[in-house]
């Protein structure tokens, strides 16, 4: 079962990750998908990959039930293990790169609850930073904010450029989406977000292309997708909308790049697209049905007690 | 060798006392399930093996500490026997594992690390409840197993390699069975078969024994690569056997086939020490592992991945495990090296399945979406499986044919959940009506058309007017067509080719339109305010005629003031006309409309206007326009496409109308708000390609007005899609172009390279293609002969090159060097 589809920077490759341990990598070239490379290493099933920005090299980020998060590079085209992080003390449930002014930079949540942002040194190694307890049961998603505050830009004083502020986002079994940021090398709460009444399954924070303010979007268990938007340059005050409420759990939330498009995939096998509408309305501007009959499975899907 | 002499059948022979009472309990255990709750107990050390009795009211945990029985009660588990009593603590104590009957609530068995097998009866009176001790073994005993149906038999494995039958009637073993494969790890009697047992032996085999043949198994087989540490029967009558190993499988064979087959392989996260299958679950098995993983799982072993069930209450290695009644599944107990004692329920397990997520979704940069979904095996049904034509929603998205990785995994989970992965790409031709799709194809196009420099100013707008107009990008290249008209002034007549429908226009507007004087339209744009005014919530359409005729209006009034008034108040309406006519978000239409009531009254109103215009809403009647006019501006933009391609096009004919009479005196500082606000409208909308192609085109027209710090940010954001698209060139040019410093400086970092010169190695100077010293032509190419200004490309292994084109045409005919110097040049 595959879990996680990530397409690189340039979109010119595909990363997929299955329950059977596997990472595989796809060259997409006119429109089909060749395997380029298949990486084994994870001791069970993987549920997120992300891809590092192209100017690190080919690096990709993998997480598993194995508790590990897995570094891969590739060079000289074949892939190696850069990293191998396993301080989580249970499964591994997301990864995601910080933008590049970082530098390589990653936030790992995991089902013990705690969030790890692993930051690579000069010389090659890497340093954790653990936030214990960031979501009881759980953290399910994480995202970074663009390095650029947009808020921070429109009304901004001409004064000295100040560095950007690490943020990111996570998501947790604790229905709660909390926003982290860094303060003098310590990850801080930022802020606690409540509006769903079930786990929060993903997080995605908006690519920021000219847009005013920071834009969050968020999707759950509950079956409701909320765009949460921040008009205050300082990240205090966050406003959530109700995009739509599905009839069954929202799995994934995808900006398109430019920011203006959200694809949402939901239990039902189906993935749409949202545009705001310039009364600020989120609209669907397309459902794509995933095209192949929705089975009913062998009975093992159904919860037994 | 026959069967081992006294083994009797015991079923229906057995005293009913024991029996009855046991039953008694078990009912009272099943009526009062729902009061089960996961508890747990300390202990004196660390568990190596629980076991329960038959009705499950007890547990028996052994380790080398440790030997106690515990009742089970409802809130917690309470002491009852501690088997460990007397003053010197016996090696022979010291267990490794520990089984209870199934017919005797009072018999257990144990085996000792030095060899020893002890059992022993619960219903001595004395505190010292050992009764037999057979001591045969030379080394540690992995397992004991006592025979289901029998009551006195008992079996045993061993390190040292051996398997003896004990009858516990007699003194010493009934028969010894030589595995002749190393140390044993796990027995266990088939409950299949009477006289089966199978054996796990520490080089990875499993053999088959009958009890009444001692000299050689029944079959061997090869199991696991390394130890198998646990084997377990199903208790159904399957002759199933599952296995598992220090290879981190558990594996299930069908021992009734004449040669044992594989039916299914789960793979764990660690070692497996232990195996149970789940009663009354078919599929369900449980498993604990012996390094690392501290969770008891419960897998479907369907699902080969992710355990069904996980309990993560231990917080060090779990050595036993049982499930507590034979026909309840939801009930596990279990012992660990952190000397706990747990009850677990099924309801409080955690179920990693259904916190996997079932389903991948990812937005390429190129407007792809890549998407993976749960697929059940009955999908692979040809029956069931959807054509991939056959789409309920064909619009917007064609999906690529299914990949390999479809069939692969199909394969692979043969007969469990696997994923079907699509990538859906934005269709191309057909609809180029939608404005949505295509959109990075044309970010691509635009980016690459656009001329953003080298030419005249008027000239660089109509480019790209003409080709964001063949990409259908109307909004944009009407925004190119104004800006020209605002900044270059003079020959503003826009070509026919793109006002496709100002001729419609003018027809339902009754007006010639194109050079009419002030008064005449003026005239018109009265007798439209009057019909807009009888209906002022009209639907779209409607409301798009009168902001129309409002605009007319306001053109008509510009004109009028402009040959009678003064200078400020038709700067102040011009500023607002452009914003109305560029984008409909910032329309102003209170003050359209405020404005036609003004025609309406007469010229007389003219001073009014001019008030009320910068006050903005007021009367109610402008309200209800406003709202005419919003639905008209919803219409526009949220994807009545021809609706936009109109009013843009009419927008722009009203200003060629309007347009000589500006004249060419005005200030181009008038317009800076509005082009300000419309490089910023651009930006908001995601379109930051457009806020920076016409914020280069304009260049020191516009940047005056907006913050450096903004600018930079849409150059980077502009930079980044770029490069996304793989644009370099479009980003190296946009870099040169950009009039922040900040941006330019980018294409300073990093760039220089020194060159030596090819016969002297003297290091090139400012000319790079001529060598200072030896007055040669440094980088000649290969091909031509001639020094190369320009793109010079070369082969890294032996360093020829020359024009790119030139060695572009060589190598695509001959793979060799063109100096002749035999190299295979690469070019990557």
């Amino acid at each position: 079962m595959i879990h996680d589809a990530q397409m690189d920077y340039y979109g010119t490759r595909l990363a997929t990750c299955s329950s059977d341990r596997s990472v595989k990598i796809f060259d997409i070239k006119n429109g089909s998908q060749i395997l380029a490379a298949d990486l084994r290493g994870h001791e069970g099933p993987v549920w997120q990959v992300a891809w590092a920005h192209p100017m690190f090299g080919n690096v990709l980020a993998s997480c598993s039930y194995d508790r590990k998060v897995i570094i891969w590079k590739e060079e000289g085209g074949t892939w190696d293990r850069l990293y191998e992080y396993d301080g989580h003390d249970s499964s591994v449930n997301s990864v995601s790169w910080a933008s590049h002014e970082f530098g390589l930079l990653l936030a790992c949540g995991s089902s013990d609850g705690s969030i790890s942002v692993l930051s690579c040194l000069g010389d090659g190694t890497w340093e954790p930073h653990k936030i214990s307890n960031a979501h009881t049961i759980g953290c399910n998603a994480v995202s970074w904010a663009p390095a650029v505050i947009p808020g921070t830009l429109m009304d901004a004083p001409s004064g000295p450029k100040s560095t950007p502020v690490k943020r990111f986002v996570s998501g947790g079994c604790d229905n709660l989406i909390k926003i982290w940021r860094e303060e003098d090398g310590q990850w801080a709460e930022e802020k606690k977000m409540e509006a769903h009444s079930d786990w929060v399954r993903d997080v995605a924070w908006a690519p920021s292309i000219g847009l005013p303010s920071g834009t969050i979007a968020s999707c759950s268990q509950d079956g409701r997708v909320f765009i949460w938007t921040c008009d205050d340059p300082a990240g205090g005050s966050w406003t959530p909308k109700l995009l739509h409420k599905f009839g069954d759990v929202v799995w994934h939330v995808s900006w398109s790049i430019t920011g203006n498009i959200l694809a949402v995939s939901g239990g039902d096998n189906k993935v749409s697209l949202w545009k705001e509408s310039t009364d600020g309305q989120w609209k669907c501007v397309s459902d794509v049905n995933k095209g192949q009959g929705i089975s009913s499975g062998p009975d093992e899907t159904r919860p037994e007690q | 060798m026959g069967a081992p002499s006294g083994m009797q059948r015991c079923k229906g022979r057995r005293s009913s006392k024991p029996d009855g009472t046991s039953r008694d309990m078990a009912a009272r255990v099943v009526q009062t399930f729902s009061g089960w709750r996961t508890m747990s107990c300390e202990l004196d050390g660390a568990a190596s093996a629980v076991a329960v009795s038959r009705d499950g009211s007890q547990v028996v945990v052994a380790g080398r500490n440790i030997l106690k029985v515990f009742a089970i009660e409802e809130e917690a588990f309470v002491e009852k026997v501690n088997l460990r009593v007397g003053r010197r603590t016996s090696v022979n104590y010291s267990c490794s594992d520990v089984a209870w009957h199934q017919l005797d609530d009072n018999l257990l068995a144990t085996a000792a690390t030095n060899g020893a097998v002890v059992t022993w009866n619960l219903s001595r009176s004395s505190r010292n409840k050992q009764e037999l001790l057979f001591a045969e073994h030379k080394r540690t005993v992995n397992k004991v197993c006592f025979h289901q149906a029998e009551l006195h038999t008992l079996l045993s494995g061993s390190q040292d390699g051996s398997m003896k039958c004990f009858d516990l009637r007699r003194k010493d073993s009934v028969c010894t069975f030589n595995g002749q494969s190393e140390s044993v790890r796990d027995v266990q009697f088939s409950p299949r078969d009477y006289f089966a047992f199978a054996a796990s032996f520490e080089n990875g085999n499993v053999q088959l024994w009958d009890l009444r043949r001692s000299d050689r198994c029944e079959r061997m087989f090869t199991a696991h690569n390394g130890p198998v540490f646990s084997c377990d029967w199903h208790p159904e009558d399957r002759g199933w056997l599952a296995t598992g190993g220090r290879d981190k499988m558990v594996k299930v064979w069908d021992m009734a086939s004449a040669r044992p087959r594989e039916l299914f392989c789960v793979q764990t996260i660690a070692s497996v020490a232990r195996v149970k299958w789940r009663p009354e679950r078919r599929y369900h098995l449980a498993t604990c592992s012996m390094m690392v993983d501290h969770t008891i799982n419960v897998w479907d072993v369907r699902r080969p991945f992710i355990p069904f069930a996980a309990f993560e209450e231990h917080r060090d290695v779990t050595t036993g495990i049982a499930w507590r009644l034979p026909h309840d599944p939801h009930l596990l107990l279990s012992g660990a090296k952190d000397c706990t004692l747990f009850q677990h329920i099924f309801k409080d397990a955690k179920r990693p399945a259904d916190r996997a997520n079932p389903e991948a979704l990812c937005f390429g940069p190129r407007g792809d979406v890549a998407f993976a979904a749960k697929e059940g095996l009955s999908a692979n049904d040809p029956a069931r499986r959807a054509l991939p034509g056959d789409r309920r929603n064909p619009f917007f998205f064609i999906r690529k044919a299914p990949e390999p990785y479809d069939a692969s995994l199909t394969q692979q989970h043969s007969g469990s959940v696997c994923s079907v992965l699509n990538v859906f790409q934005r269709c191309d031709a057909k609809e180029k009506l939608n404005p949505l799709e295509n959109e990075s194809e044309s970010f691509v196009e635009l980016a690459q058309r656009y001329c953003l420099a080298g030419r005249p100013f008027a000239e660089l707008c109509d480019h790209n007017a003409r080709i964001a107009m063949e990409l259908c990008r109307h909004q944009v290249a009407q925004t190119w067509l104004i800006l020209k008209l605002l900044y270059a002034g003079g020959d503003a007549s826009p070509s026919p080719a793109l006002l496709p429908n100002g001729g419609i226009f003018c027809g339902k507007d009754g007006s010639s339109g194109l050079g009419g004087d002030g008064m005449s339209e003026r005239g018109k744009s009265e007798g439209h305010g009057d019909g807009g005014l009888e209906e002022p919530n009209e639907e779209t359409e409607g409301s798009d005629v009168e902001n129309l005729t409002a605009s007319v209006g306001l053109y008509a009034a510009a004109a009028g003031l402009y040959s009678g008034n003064g200078e400020e108040e038709r700067l102040e309406l011009l500023d607002q006309d452009t914003t109305t006519s560029d984008f409909p978000e910032f329309s102003l239409p209170p003050e359209a409309f405020a404005l036609r009531h003004e025609i309406v009254d007469g010229p007389a109103g003219l001073e009014h206007l001019q008030t009320n215009g910068p006050d903005g809403p007021g009367s109610g009647d402008e309200d209800g326009t406003d709202e005419g006019m919003r639905s008209a501006c919803q219409g526009k933009v949220g994807g009545s496409t021809a609706g936009l391609g109109i009013t843009a096009a009419e927008s722009v004919s009203l200003i060629s109308v309007s347009q000589p009479l500006f004249g060419q005196t005005l200030p181009p500082e008038v317009f800076a708000p509005a082009v300000i606000a419309m490089l910023e409208f651009y930006a908001e909308r995601g379109d930051v390609q457009s806020t920076v192609s016409t914020l280069i085109v304009l260049g020191e027209k516009a940047s005056g007005g907006v913050d450096t710090l903004v600018q930079e940010h849409w150059y980077l954001s502009y930079l980044e899609l770029l490069q996304r698209f793989r644009l370099w060139d479009v980003a190296t040019q946009v870099i040169r172009l950009s009039t922040c410093a900040a941006i330019s400086a980018l294409n300073h970092d990093s760039t220089s390279l020194n060159l030596n010169c090819s016969s002297c190695r003297r290091a090139l100077g400012a000319k790079g293609w001529l060598c200072d010293r030896c007055r040669r032509c440094a980088s000649v190419c290969a091909v031509c002969h001639h020094a190369v200004k320009g793109l010079f490309v070369w082969c890294q292994g032996c360093s020829h090159g020359g024009h790119l084109k030139h060695m572009h045409d060589w190598l695509s005919a001959s793979p060799h060097c063109p100096t002749g110097c035999g190299h295979l040049c690469e070019y990557t």
